[in-house]
């Protein structure tokens, strides 16, 4: 498996980088919505997209609503992980194709527990 | 109608993100028992929101204080050297998620804007600090503000 | 105020052997935290604390101290698979034969702050016919935990875990920095105090979760347990254990079955019909009466949501 890192944060890149990274993920990182979807047209291929919403150049919004509108990337799980955290900011992110939603802050069991259910922890992670 | 911030929130919300993304677990932030000494070496994080409540969460620490807090945040090793880039960015990220979590507490939302670190916290037109918490972070003094632009001041023409 | 080594070294011993959970050096500032409100309460500092439970401890002295150092979130939907089952498979039975009209009836046994019976709820919300409803009872030993789970408001950190974004947003508003639950799924879940070896609440149940807690038992125990369960099922119903717990091998009433990517376990006929008047097949084990008092006080268990 493997899963694009988009934050502005190095901080929080390494954060999110090393909790994946821990349950098997190999992993890319980018700066913005840009970055991301330049390595994406490039050909890089994820599995996963752990997508900061506010960046500059490229929030993640518009980053999710490109990924959506492209049928290439269909096979792409995206999952927001922002301190955004208003009940419609959510609701906007998913009806613009974000498939899950990650609070921050957040502890690794909550990314853990947010793959899980997307169906992304590898089998022999799971009990 | 006027937004407030209340002391506990910023309090519970502060100790979250330290739980969470500093800690790993609950209590080791408390609020600051006694008298306050001087801050030495300040560095100051800061995020500015905007909308219908506009203002500023701030984080002031000590320069030690802030090379252990990126330190921890980062997983580096005590004797890791920790880059300028890599402190301003921790204790930015930290301000960060700190005003995004204050931002929700608006009734409607607003936008925030992207973090700032330097050593001294650049005015805020018309802005009145609304809370001061200073904390204590494994018996560090680390404080976190929160400005706020009342609207009175913005709705004049 | 801090803690000397040696009192550290005792807490960290004492957690580690009756938790499991490892306090390594460095960790002093959580024990101090987390123990000064206790030494407060008695009234006492907290190395003068420390220094009267190593002396003359008190069951609950040392029952509080190890709640106090292992309290951890608890997720939505733990595990997955078994609400995966009950949405997919069990559910879906359980309304085809009830003609899809009624109240399918749920027991949440050790439901710690909540997250279970009310991800049950929400379950039941989204997935049942409108002709039927639901009634879930949620119990757990400590008053503590329900008083929180009653609330129907969780902190941010709380509905991180486990619990998917558009159930988060069809279900739950925010409340200040915490989240609450709608009034239509707090209505469904009623909570009240019940110690597991003692008579279940009143059922029939259509499903009971008893998920997790019975490995903290001895084989006995979980025979009783197990037994009450079975008292207050529907002939058809569903048990759902945790991950690592089965009825294989405890008890000879219940027969599992495996659903999707997990198993469930359904109670076994024939000894009804042989035994008409006793509704569920006696056990020959006792119940020691010192087993219910002292393992379900302690904290991991029964009340593994976060103390605040």
């Amino acid at each position: 498996m493997k899963a694009l890192v988009i934050d502005d944060s190095r901080t929080m890149r390494r954060i999110v980088a090393r909790a994946l990274e821990g349950l098997g993920f190999e992993t890319l990182q980018a700066e913005h919505g840009r970055d991301a979807l330049d390595q994406l047209e490039g050909g890089a291929e994820i599995d996963l997209a752990c997508v900061d919403w506010n960046m500059p150049v490229m929030d993640g919004l518009t980053f999710v609503t490109e990924v959506r509108a492209n049928p290439a990337w269909r096979g792409i799980t995206l999952m927001m992980v922002t301190t955004e955290a208003e009940h419609s900011q959510i609701v906007r992110a998913l009806a613009a194709g974000a498939h899950e939603y990650l609070i921050k802050p957040f502890t690794t069991d909550a990314i853990r527990d947010k793959l899980d259910l997307l169906g992304l922890v590898p089998v022999e992670e799971m009990a | 109608m006027t937004a407030t911030v209340e002391h506990d929130q910023v309090l519970s919300i502060a100790q979250e993100v330290f739980s969470a993304m500093v800690d790993g677990d609950l209590g080791l932030l408390l609020p600051w028992e006694g008298d306050l000494p001087e801050i030495d070496d300040a560095l100051v994080a800061w995020v500015d929101l905007h909308g219908e409540w506009s203002g500023r969460a701030v984080l002031v620490t000590a320069g030690p204080t802030a090379l252990e807090l990126a330190r921890v945040l980062l997983d580096l090793d005590p004797r890791d050297e920790v880059s300028p880039d890599d402190l301003v960015d921790a204790l930015g990220e930290i301000a960060n998620v700190v005003g995004g979590n204050l931002k929700s507490l608006l009734p409607t939302p607003g936008t925030l804007g992207l973090p700032h670190v330097g050593d001294a916290l650049p005015p805020l037109d018309g802005a009145v600090r609304s809370q001061h918490l200073p904390l204590s972070w494994r018996g560090r003094l680390l404080v976190i503000d929160v400005w706020v632009t009342p609207l009175v001041l913005k709705e004049k023409p | 105020m801090s803690l000397s080594p040696e009192a550290f070294a005792f807490v960290a011993d004492l957690v580690r052997r009756r938790s499991a959970i490892q306090l390594t050096p460095g960790k002093e500032y959580l024990v101090e935290s987390r123990l000064l409100p206790l030494a407060r309460e008695a009234g006492l500092g907290l190395e003068a604390y420390v220094t009267r439970l190593r002396t003359r401890a008190l069951p609950a002295d040392v029952d509080a101290v190890v709640e106090a150092m292992t309290t951890n979130e608890t997720s939505w939907f733990r595990d997955g698979a078994p609400y995966q089952a009950l949405r997919e498979d069990e559910l879906p039975r359980l309304v085809a034969a009830r003609g899809g009209i009624g109240r399918l009836r749920v027991w949440s046994a050790a439901c710690s702050t909540g997250q279970e019976p009310y991800s049950v709820a929400m379950t039941m919300l989204d997935h049942l016919p409108p002709g039927m409803t639901s009634e879930i009872v949620a119990t757990d030993l400590s008053e503590q935990v329900l008083t929180r789970a009653r609330t129907g408001r969780y902190s941010q950190l709380e509905v991180n875990r486990g619990l998917p974004a558009p159930l988060l947003v069809r279900h739950l508003v925010r409340a200040g920095t915490e989240w609450e639950l709608s009034a239509a799924v707090r209505q469904m879940v009623s909570f009240r105090a019940h110690n597991l070896l003692d008579v279940p609440p009143p059922g029939p149940f259509d499903v009971v979760l008893l998920r997790n807690v019975l490995i903290y038992f001895d084989l006995a125990t979980k025979r009783a347990i197990l037994d009450r369960v079975l008292r207050v099922i529907k002939p058809d119903g569903v048990l759902l254990l945790g991950a690592a717990e089965t009825t294989l091998g405890v008890h000879e009433g219940w027969e599992r079955a495996t659903v999707g990517r997990t198993s469930v376990y359904r109670p076994l006929a024939p000894q009804r019909a042989l035994a008409p008047t006793l509704p569920t097949p006696r056990t020959a084990a006792p119940v020691s009466p010192s087993v219910p008092s002292r393992v379900p006080t302690a904290a991991v268990p029964l009340t593994r949501g976060a103390v605040r």
